[in-house]
């Protein structure tokens, strides 16, 4: 499946930070009808399974990731009532309380939105080949399941 | 010649290596890579049989019987950080 230029500006996967305001305008901006815009901010905890994290460091299947968040923006734009979704999500390593991953939608009313941004973002923790190792005072942990 | 990318702890369990190169040898199912591989990794075998690691063919979820031949990127997938890969 070849990438078309609105999946190139919807869909990345990145080591640097994204801008939560850039890609909310980005949406914004692909059409005039949007009245309401869902949004989904994963964040760097300092705590998991009752370890404390110094850091977190994302490793990602190049190719397939891309592939699967694709996958997910074009069944989100099929099956819901919505205008646009961008999905980023970063890799490297991450400090606490950074960005890691962000879901955007944009619809004419909120219920769609609401209901598409859940959606997209337990599809992406399901089927997205990313992995997450955290570093602990303890050592490096590679997580496995969350709910 | 086929190689075998490999994520996670998948990769601790294989001295740290990124990829491994298999001569198929014959191999013509997922299932019989997965044989060869137990043979120099017992143990990413057995995470296989338990189908707590999966394996891609392409970008795609495989099963025991979906054909491989040279040249396909095949790739061992542990549990993914966000919840069941299934």
């Amino acid at each position: 499946m070849n990438e078309t230029a609105d999946e190139t500006q919807f869909v990345r996967v990145q080591r640097e930070d994204f801008s939560v305001d850039a890609e909310i305008n980005r949406v914004r901006g692909s059409s005039k009808r949007i009245g309401g815009i869902s949004i989904f901010l994963g964040t760097a905890r300092d705590r998991s399974k009752g370890r404390d994290v110094d850091s977190i460091t994302f490793e990602h299947y190049e190719g397939m990731a891309q592939k699967k968040l694709r996958e997910i923006r074009e069944r989100a734009l099929k099956d819901f009532d919505i205008i646009e979704v961008a999905i980023l999500h970063r890799y490297g390593e991450i400090g606490i309380g950074e960005n890691i991953v962000l879901i955007v939608v944009g619809a004419e009313h909120r219920a769609p939105a609401f209901q598409a941004c859940k959606w997209a973002i337990d599809e992406l923790k399901q089927i997205t080949p990313i992995w997450k190792l955290e570093h602990t005072p303890e050592g490096e942990v590679w997580v496995e399941e969350h709910p | 010649m086929i190689t075998v990318r490999l994520f996670g702890m998948t990769k601790s369990l294989a001295k740290n290596l990124s990829e491994l190169s298999l001569e198929l040898n014959g191999a013509r199912q997922v299932k019989d890579l997965v044989a060869l591989l137990t043979v120099q990794y017992p143990q990413i075998g057995e995470l296989i049989q338990k189908k707590k690691v999966l394996v891609s063919v392409n970008h795609d979820i495989a099963h025991e019987e979906t054909t491989i031949q040279d040249g396909d990127e095949v790739a061992l997938l542990p549990p993914f950080a966000g919840g069941n890969p299934l």
